[in-house]
């Protein structure tokens, strides 16, 4: 037996000329979603994306489905033929094992005609199907509400198929992965980062990752932590990389010849200038990190400015107005958080000034650099770059 | 790859793993079935608690139970025996297991009495027995080798002071890092009351371990259901686990006295190789948290701890880490926590010298060239982070 998976998407819908393109990203994000699944169709006719799929693997088809980014909402049903008898004895069918005895039940159906030459206006369809369906049914104790129904019976009825469904499972919203082109997002391992990068897939980004690891002093925890973060993230996006940049040479540079107050400061602002050569040579169009304004004392408006200048392009900070508790919450509707939040200190206390500036004065930054070869170090560390697919998990 | 964290854990010895997977083929009825199938489950288990009271020397009045490993078997004499109101006393010295069990009573307004005072080096202080009677405790909690700096507690003098001065107070042993090293006699048993041990410390299975208690004391259950084990500890008994933990045993005792030389051998080869260290470099300031010297009654020769401000400890890992070097930063349950260990704060030491130290511990397996890799390579790791802290200190 086959079930019809009806995707629905209504912020395409809103595109003007290149709707087509978003659409074509959308079902091919989804086709390369049906790995393990045998033969499932996928085909998008007007307004609506439908899969075809057996009708036991249609829960799980539609839980991968909540993962993708475009989709506004989903509903499993079948598809039948637009004839009134078939579609009430589909109808009586869901609806009888709900029937316990002696418990009424209320229910009410709703159609929508996109095919507009189809006979009969919808609420026409409404009647002559919800009647056929309470004839039947009234003395197990069936009764019309058109109010609030405990099940209501959908019908959509388009040029090519008529489906009917029972449930509307929401979606991410958003616009499919890719859509938007390529940016690279500063993975720490801590709550804020994957948080950020996903808000920018949802917007139709693909977003790749840069890690600066220091496993000579901190080990291979925070190493271990991205990777499976870039996993989690792969389950919303495809084909994402994770890049992992030696950092210990530049943090130990920096800690020798810099000020004190400054390091952090100057730790970001190397950070930067590494993820925009590396976004520049993979083609992403704009940084995404994780900052939210005040959080800590590198997030300060004077010290992101101090970084933001290093950098040509865009950086997308798109939780900088949001509380920790909502980072927190976000965090935890992804799955990030529990990664998050394993112990793994997230830098060595030998590169902590005592005092970490908070309003660090870009002149001073700037009299800083020039006392270590920072071009050359970043130049090394491009070089012993390692470069990452990690599998979905 | 030399691995030296084996109080953290050990790896498995081939016979265990033998043992065990013929075990887990044959053996895998419920040893509660009343048919042959599980009555020759219950032979193994039996079979079992024999070979472990042989290798342990056991005397008849005591009671093996199994438990999933050392924290449970704690957990289950210390709350069993003492919840709500039986008064306590400790070292804060102990395993988290035993120090966190015995501070949980304190919600019932039955705070462990803490001889923190009462200690040298971590050994109990035999003077502290009429504090104990003073202060009317039931139950005095020890380590019999602590884990992190491997000093050991004479068990059988302090059973014999309390016996002296403090009748009332049992005493309750946690012997995981001592098991599968320790030469157990018949006397040793005299006066302990508890005594716990894990498998996975001495090259057997992890998730089993044993609570041994003198046979007419009632610990009261802290997993109830089948009433399996008189009731102490309900669920059905892992019978390969149970297999693994005695072969394990057993092969530990039957190697003990080689083993015991071996493990003096390779401390002695470390304690040499850093002091030398020490004086080919001026600004190495070595101190040992273990005995370096002590005989096997005081010290285990399985664990040295020292300290060499101002380097951290976890950096000097991840160095030796790269080289597939592997040691210890003091109990594994507190690696995280990023606080300076409360043994070695305990013991006397500041927050720089607990933080900036490192636990290396054998176990058969090891050999001194094993110990020479270490030193080289610690050498190394230490010479090349020196300059980095030493900077650090100089302009703050």
């Amino acid at each position: 037996m086959t079930a019809t998976i009806l995707v629905r998407y209504d912020e395409i819908g809103l595109k003007g000329k290149n709707r087509r393109f978003f659409i074509d990203k959308l079902r091919g994000n989804i086709r390369a979603r049906m790995g393990g699944f045998q033969e499932v169709r996928v085909d998008a006719p007007h307004g609506r994306v439908f899969l075809e799929c057996a009708a036991d693997d249609a829960d799980e088809i539609a839980q991968r489905l909540q993962r993708v980014p475009g989709i506004a909402s989903l509903s499993v049903g079948r598809t039948v033929e637009p004839d009134f008898d078939e579609m009430a004895r589909l109808g009586t069918a869901w609806i009888t094992p709900r029937l316990q005895e002696g418990r009424g039940l209320t229910f009410r159906v709703r159609t929508r005609r996109a095919d507009k030459t189809f006979p009969g206006t919808s609420m026409d369809i409404d009647r002559e199907v919800g009647g056929r369906i309470l004839e039947g049914l009234r003395e197990k104790g069936l009764e019309v509400s058109l109010g609030k129904p405990d099940f209501t019976l959908e019908i959509e009825i388009g040029a090519q198929r008529t489906v009917m469904f029972s449930q509307r499972i929401p979606g991410l919203g958003g616009l499919p992965v890719g859509s938007a082109g390529d940016a690279l997002g500063l993975l720490s391992g801590g709550i804020d980062s994957p948080v950020a990068m996903f808000q920018i897939m949802r917007r139709g980004c693909r977003v790749h990752a840069v890690f600066f690891d220091n496993q000579p002093f901190m080990g291979r925890g925070g190493y271990d932590k991205v990777v499976r973060l870039c996993r989690l993230l792969g389950r919303y996006q495809e084909g994402a990389r994770l890049f992992v940049v030696p950092f210990e040479d530049i943090q130990v540079a920096i800690r020798d010849h810099c000020r004190p107050a400054n390091r952090v400061v100057l730790y970001r602002r190397m950070m930067y200038r590494i993820a925009q050569s590396i976004a520049q040579r993979h083609r992403c169009l704009a940084l995404v990190t994780g900052e939210s304004l005040g959080q800590v004392a590198s997030q300060t408006l004077e010290n992101l400015d101090a970084v933001s200048r290093v950098v040509a392009g865009s950086v997308f900070r798109p939780l900088i107005g949001l509380d920790k508790q909502e980072i927190i919450r976000q965090a935890r509707s992804i799955g990030a958080y529990e990664i998050s939040i394993e112990p793994h200190p997230d830098c060595c206390s030998v590169f902590m000034p005592n005092r970490p500036a908070t309003r660090a004065r870009i002149p001073e930054l700037e009299d800083d650099e020039t006392r270590y070869p920072w071009a050359a170090l970043m130049e090394e560390a491009l070089d012993r770059m390692e470069t990452l697919a990690p599998a979905p998990l | 790859m030399i691995y030296l964290d084996n109080a953290a854990t050990t790896r498995m010895d081939p016979e265990v793993i033998d043992a065990m997977t013929r075990s887990m083929r044959e053996d895998f009825a419920n040893s509660g079935a009343v048919y042959q199938l599980g009555l020759n489950a219950k032979r193994r288990i039996q079979d079992a608690q024999a070979q472990i009271a042989r290798c342990l020397r056991l005397p008849a009045p005591y009671q093996i139970i199994f438990t999933s490993g050392g924290s449970e078997s704690n957990n289950l004499f210390i709350k069993g025996m003492c919840f709500p109101e039986r008064k306590t006393a400790y070292l804060e010295l102990e395993h988290p297991s035993v120090t966190t069990a015995l501070e949980s009573l304190k919600e019932f307004g039955n705070p462990p009495f803490s001889l923190l005072k009462h200690q040298t080096d971590g050994r109990f202080d035999l003077e502290a027995v009429k504090v104990l009677r003073e202060h009317r405790v039931r139950l005095l909690c020890l380590g019999h080798v602590n884990n992190e700096t491997g000093v050991v507690q004479d068990i059988p003098a302090i059973a014999a002071a309390l016996r002296e001065g403090s009748p009332q107070t049992q005493l309750f042993v946690d012997g995981v890092q001592a098991a599968g090293k320790w030469d157990y006699t018949p006397g040793f048993w005299e006066g302990v009351a508890g005594y716990s041990l894990s498998a996975h410390k001495f090259n057997g299975p992890k998730g089993i371990g044993l609570l041994i208690y003198e046979s007419r004391l009632n610990p009261r259950p802290q997993i109830h259901g089948g009433r399996q084990q008189y009731g102490v500890r309900s669920g059905t008994l892992p019978v390969p686990l149970i297999v693994g933990l005695a072969k394990a045993l057993e092969v530990s005792t039957s190697r003990g006295a080689k083993v015991r030389a071996q493990l003096q051998a390779l401390r002695r080869r470390l304690v040499d190789g850093l002091r030398e260290m020490q004086r080919n470099d001026p600004h190495f300031k070595l101190t040992f948290n273990s005995l370096p010297d002590a005989e096997a009654t005081h010290q285990s020769p399985a664990i040295v701890n020292f300290s060499f401000p101002p380097v951290e400890g976890e950096v000097i890992l991840h160095h030796l880490e790269k080289n597939e070097i592997f040691v210890g930063l003091g109990s594994a349950c507190s690696a995280y926590s990023k606080e300076p260990s409360r043994i070695l704060r305990g013991i006397g030491r500041t927050v720089e010298e607990a933080l900036c130290s490192l636990r290396v511990s054998f176990d058969g397996n090891n050999t001194l060239q094993d110990v020479d890799a270490f030193l080289q390579e610690f050498r190394q790791a230490y010479t090349a982070l020196y300059p980095v802290y030493h900077r650090k200190a100089a302009h703050p």
